[in-house]
């Protein structure tokens, strides 16, 4: 796919619909977050150091809402829209994922979550019908163009894939910068410590009478 | 601090019901006279040393400083679409807050919505039932009141006249300066008098800018005026200065009190006196009046977790409850001697009911401060404060009275700019580039005082307690709707001027309510046929009933009214404790 095609996404919607069917029979993604049909070892693979069974323990129990394959998916997801630098770690590092997680298992709504599934669920037909694989074993320019497909139609809010793509940057910024990595890391918050003075400007306006 | 039991044999010097600004102000000056008062608060009692969080990073919170599952905070949409008591839609919220309680730092200080519900035309009423009120998370803007308020009528011809003037309330501000503390630079304006500062904070590069740009058209921009102590104040120990420290603009108060709140800047100190009883949980349902008098006798309340009914006593009542709040509970207080409520033979009670209106406002980029290193821009108290312009040399040809704006501009915890669009690698960098280079200013407009915008009961829903609700009958006029076209020219043309990049412009009015001003319910005046209170905010009807909150607010003007609420208190408490010694009431 060119970046500098603009993607008409009601007409490509089509046709990924079409293809979903039939990939999903495949796919690692289940509707339902209780499933067990997630592969352990895809998930440990994608963040070493950081498996499945632990990351999703971080969020508190009985907060479990995803699959370990789709919180894999959600680490991949949130590190596509804010990523490590050379400044600072990115969603995955600053564990955004557990942060979704821990909010979509306590949340109460029951829309929230059915976006959620639902987006999931597009994502990977997305990535099937763009990229010819898995989001998760995409490149990163191919993780890219994907959800350039829907930032670039943030617009057209009534599809089910641009509400999944507003609420994932939604909760992966709030998650990112109100990280650790967030706050200290990247945007160098210098709050919470004595100063002797506020630096602010030097202000050559002469006193008004 | 010890705190004495209530005593429901006795007679107290003064009952005070409510305990914000204006409650606590009244404890704080009728303690200081040596009288024996007893507070009546309808909320908890809260432990604000650990309530208020002003530094706790959000990684530390359970739910990153948000709302726990289960419970929601009104959005604007739901104001205007949904009707208060809030019923279908909500059901999966348990807890459901106003517009302010959308955070784990607030939620504990406002009112649950479904326990007080209220009805009639939109009004977004945001209640903070706990000791302190609303004290506990105010914006801190601290501005006086001048001539140009107090005097309106005299220059346009609407309205009335306040019955004092500059002059009767400035000692009074200057009193509250002194015992509350306040930061800002002096500025020799008219219309807005400076107060006793103490050391103001620094303006940051964007808003220097700003102060330049708009200069040549005659306009001023000053440091935020805020109620925080920067110098420390050695009379009250439970208030540290002003750090600097950060996370200012999180709307969940200061956890070392530099910023005034009622319970550590007026009440504690009033208790240490040994002459205040606090009792909260107390919720007032209506002021007792001895038949053979006329007078007022005492204050007649439910415990708001046993539901148990008391009757206090006093030789004074104070109703201090807040605007609606206060002229409810006139309004719940009939009897045989007072068939349309307590004080009110005017039929004012309720009426003349005003407020700022909020919502057009500028947000733009100083774009020389791209990728300049962060500074701890929300470390200060508040930001900057443009003064009124309209209607102060020049008449406007199309509306009377003024409008200033807040300012907001810098880097904060959570980063400005994180609803742009896109993602990656270039949103991340631009955020952390542009963080410090954002400016934006919002306007508050004076509401005429108009006896049309009332508040009176419901004639069926009542709140968990059994007592009637609040109906609203408010709307803004066509005065207000073209003075916020005019917000939103002026505030384009000033960040024009300064040489920003404009970002967005809007002139989208919010929902009544919104500016959390509500003033005006039981005015002040000298025909007790047109007004509600007297200059000492003493009902004309009842000697010894004040009512000494925004209640008595002759018009809103466009400055925050919260420092006005504390002198006119004063000045009212002063004179008060001297006809209770000479027997007068």
């Amino acid at each position: 796919m060119s970046k500098s095609d603009p993607v008409n996404l009601k007409q490509d919607r089509r046709q990924w619909l079409m293809t979903s069917a039939t990939v999903l029979g495949a796919a690692v993604l289940p509707l339902s977050g209780a499933a067990t049909d997630a592969l352990p070892s895809e998930t440990q693979t994608a963040q070493p150091g950081a498996g499945a069974p632990q990351t999703v323990g971080d969020a508190k129990s009985g907060a479990r809402f995803f699959t370990p394959g789709q919180h894999t998916l959600i680490e991949e997801l949130s590190e596509t829209i804010i990523p490590a630098d050379s400044h600072s770690g990115g969603a995955k590092a600053a564990k955004v994922a557990d942060f979704i997680e821990q909010t979509l298992g306590e949340s109460t709504d029951d829309q929230q979550k059915a976006i959620w599934r639902e987006g999931l669920r597009l994502m990977e037909s997305m990535s099937q019908h763009y990229n010819g694989k898995s989001f998760v074993n995409a490149s990163a320019e191919e993780k890219i163009a994907v959800l350039k497909v829907l930032s670039d139609n943030e617009q057209l809010t009534e599809l089910p894939e641009v509400q999944f793509f507003r609420e994932l940057k939604r909760l992966t910024v709030h998650g990112y910068y109100t990280s650790k990595i967030g706050i200290h890391d990247e945007l160098e918050y210098k709050g919470n410590r004595v100063l002797m003075e506020y630096v602010g400007c030097n202000d050559p306006t002469p006193p008004t009478t | 601090m010890a705190e004495p039991e209530v005593d429901l044999n006795k007679k107290y010097d003064a009952v005070i019901i409510g305990s914000g600004a204006a409650g606590g102000m009244a404890a704080h000056v009728l303690t200081s006279h040596g009288l024996q008062v007893l507070l009546l608060e309808a909320g908890k009692k809260l432990n604000i040393e650990q309530e208020l969080r002003s530094m706790e990073w959000p990684y530390d919170n359970a739910h990153r400083g948000g709302l726990p599952p289960g419970s929601h905070s009104l959005n604007h949409n739901e104001y205007t679409i949904r009707r208060p008591p809030y019923g279908p839609g909500f059901e999966k919220s348990k807890n459901l807050y106003n517009y302010i309680g959308n955070s784990d730092y607030t939620k504990n200080i406002v009112v649950n919505e479904r326990d007080n519900p209220y009805t009639g035309t939109n009004y977004a009423w945001v209640r903070a039932r706990c000791l302190g009120g609303k004290t506990n998370i105010w914006g801190r803007l601290a501005l006086r009141l001048s001539d140009y308020d107090f005097k309106a009528k005299d220059r346009d011809g609407y309205g009335e006249n306040w019955p004092i003037s500059y002059s009767d309330i400035a000692p009074y501000y200057d009193k509250v300066d002194l015992y509350l503390g306040i930061t800002g630079v002096k500025e020799n304006l008219p219309y807005l008098p400076d107060s006793i500062f103490q050391r103001p904070t620094k303006l940051n590069c964007a808003e220097v800018t700003l102060k330049q740009g708009i200069q040549k058209m005659g306009r001023v921009l000053t440091q935020y005026r805020a109620g925080v102590t920067t110098d420390g104040l050695k009379h009250n120990k439970y208030r540290s200065r002003c750090y600097g420290r950060g996370a200012c603009s999180r709307k969940g108060g200061c956890d070392i009190h530099a910023a005034f709140d009622s319970p550590t800047g007026l009440i504690y100190p009033a208790m240490d006196t040994g002459n205040l009883t606090l009792r909260t949980d107390s919720v007032a349902r209506e002021i007792t009046v001895d038949p053979a008098t006329g007078k007022a006798s005492g204050v007649h309340f439910t415990d708001s977790q046993t539901m148990k009914d008391y009757t206090v006593r006093g030789k004074a009542v104070i109703v201090a409850a807040s605007t609606l709040e206060s002229a409810r509970l006139l309004l719940l207080s009939k009897s045989r001697l007072y068939p349309n409520g307590l004080a009110n033979s005017s039929g004012h009670v309720g009426h003349n009911f005003c407020e700022h209106i909020m919502g057009p406002y500028v947000a733009g980029q100083a774009t020389d401060l791209v990728g300049k290193p962060p500074t701890l821009d929300d470390g200060r108290p508040g930001s900057f404060y443009l003064t009124r312009f309209r209607n102060l040399a020049e008449k406007h040809p199309k509306f009377i009275r003024g409008y200033g704006f807040e300012g907001g501009s810098g880097s904060s915890m959570f980063p400005p700019g994180t609803d742009s669009s896109g993602f990656g690698a270039s949103f991340k960098e631009e955020i952390r580039k542009n963080q410090g280079s954002y400016i934006a200013m919002g306007a508050f407009g004076e509401v005429l005082s108009r006896y049309e915008n009332f508040v009176d009961l419901d004639p069926l829903v009542k709140d968990k307690w059994g007592i009637p609700a609040l109906r609203f009958h408010y709307k803004f006029g066509d005065n207000e709707h073209r003075m916020a076209a005019d917000m939103k020219e002026t505030a384009q043309e000033m960040f024009e001027a300064a040489g920003f990049k404009i970002i967005f412009v809007s002139d989208r009015v919010l929902t009544e309510g919104w500016s959390i001003h509500e003033l005006g319910t039981s005015r002040m005046g000298n025909d007790p046929k047109t007004s509600v209170l007297n200059q000492f905010q003493q009902s004309h009807d009842v000697k010894n009933l004040f009512v000494v909150d925004g209640s008595a607010f002759v018009n809103a003007s466009c400055q925050n009214p919260t420092w006005t609420i504390m002198a006119l208190c004063w000045r009212s408490c002063d004179y008060l404790a001297d006809q209770l010694a000479k027997n007068d009431l």
